[in-house]
């Protein structure tokens, strides 16, 4: 296929009208119609009714269209950054975190997409993934990393990137910090601080297992529940990719091991500015270890 | 401008500033045909430096496949993701796969949709260019026989002639 066929398609599905369209890929009626005629030979089927009143997708160009928009997207973007990069223009990158889900897997792809474009302001946003979705459909967001188990909108595409187990959290001096490896039957008697904002790993463990262990619910975020385990409230089965401070001790837990996969999220179709395209498309290309 | 598996943008007009360059599409890591021609690449990579060009590599593949393909064979040259096709539809050597053929690969277990990150079940044809550095294209070899592929020497022979 060819860059022309997918943008003349393209503005057929958005006009459902040849001659209109054709005007605003200004080209002549009949090398439009032949253009997408040459376009469905190559997909095998038509892409469009073509009838007087009623000019519509076909099921097969229904199908076609969002990978035809990616396609294009992704044709613009590879020249439109390249075209930014040159001008330096300012833009914005805007991610949302879902519960329990640190910046850390993704600091070394933001640190590309500065390196890149210095002039990028950087907005993170933590939330519950219903809210981050919400955020992304009105544009307040360009993308967001989010548990693989949320639901999403339809309209949201979405790439699972990386896995992430459940670590123990303790203070340092803790006697749980003196073991190698932390199992259900060690937690017997302390208190695990468990928060559905913090990566769900705590409730996991609860509803798996009949250890006796001693919840205490905490409505906060991840960086709550690490300033309440440093303070010395209990312990913490928290995402292995989060980075905490030197007060504190992670180990290993496994028996049972809590892992959940962690995807990216986006408005499928929408046009992003060369700092979330680049975002979007680095992570997509990268192996995370 | 595309990610490399090193996790960088790469701009081909960074990269012809250095010398030309050998833009080479695969089709991804799963392709027989592909293994032989990064391999016979990878052969051909100090003679094609000694030319004073620089090998891109270009996969529809996402995730950790571009790494594999890389992997394979000393990480002698630049591997980037063309994710979506982009690059691959300016170049117009993306087109959707028929009916039957995918029916074949789906039957040998390749899942497209999880391997490219997008399910519009397409391939680039295997093309190979060498870009002058004014962003000419001196020389290209394409054919839709994805078993047929360019001998290195042609490529050699056509960076010794720009």
């Amino acid at each position: 296929m060819e860059l022309a066929q997918v943008r003349y398609f393209l503005a057929l599905c958005h006009t459902l009208n040849f001659s209109r369209a054709a005007e605003q890929c200004s080209v002549t009626q009949p090398a439009f119609s032949r253009a997408i005629q040459r376009l469905e030979e190559e997909f095998g089927g038509a892409l469009i009714y073509r009838e007087r009143n009623l000019t519509q997708l076909t099921s097969l160009g229904r199908e076609m269209r969002p990978h035809l928009q990616a396609m294009l997207d992704a044709a613009e973007a590879a020249q439109a950054v390249a075209a930014a990069r040159r001008q330096t223009v300012a833009g914005s990158l805007r991610i949302g975190l879902g519960p329990g889900v640190g910046a850390g897997a993704i600091a070394g792809v933001v640190a590309e997409v500065l390196r890149v474009f210095p002039a990028t302001e950087l907005h993170f946003t933590e939330a519950a993934s219903g809210s981050l979705a919400d955020a992304m459909l009105v544009d307040a967001l360009d993308c967001a990393l989010l548990p693989e188990e949320a639901p999403l909108p339809e309209r949201l595409n979405r790439w699972l990137l990386y896995t992430e187990v459940a670590m123990l959290v303790c203070p340092a001096g803790h006697h749980l910090a003196r073991l190698n490896i932390c199992t259900a039957r060690d937690l017997v008697g302390e208190a695990l601080l468990v928060g559905d904002a913090c990566g769900g790993f705590g409730r996991k463990l609860v509803e798996s297992c009949d250890a006796p262990v001693r919840v205490q619910q905490c409505r906060g975020a991840a960086a709550q529940i690490l300033e309440l385990v440093a303070a010395g409230l209990g312990v913490a089965l928290l995402s292995n990719r989060l980075s905490v401070g030197a007060n504190l001790a992670t180990r290993k837990f496994t028996e049972p091991e809590l892992s959940r996969r962690i995807q990216l999220a986006a408005v499928a179709g929408r046009p992003h500015g060369p700092a979330a395209s680049s975002f979007i498309k680095l992570c997509r290309a990268q192996a995370f270890s | 401008m595309l990610p490399s598996t090193e996790g960088r943008l790469v701009a081909l007009s960074e990269e012809l500033a250095k010398g030309p360059v050998v833009l080479s599409f695969f089709r991804g890591e799963w392709c027989p045909f592909c293994k032989l021609m990064a391999e016979a690449l990878a052969e051909a990579a100090l003679r094609i430096e000694a030319c004073g060009a620089g090998i891109l590599a270009l996969t529809p593949e996402t995730g950790a496949l571009p790494q594999k393909l890389r992997a394979r064979h000393g990480d002698r040259f630049t591997v980037l993701a063309d994710v979506d096709f982009g690059v691959g539809l300016l170049a117009g050597v993306v087109f959707k796969i028929p009916p039957l053929y995918r029916a074949r690969l789906e039957a040998s277990g390749l899942d497209f949709p999880h391997r490219q990150g997008n399910s519009a079940w397409c391939l680039p044809v295997p093309a190979v260019y060498v870009i002058r550095p004014d962003g000419v294209i001196g020389w290209r070899f394409a054919d839709v026989d994805f078993a047929r592929r360019p001998e290195p020497d042609e490529i050699v022979a056509a960076l010794e002639r720009l």
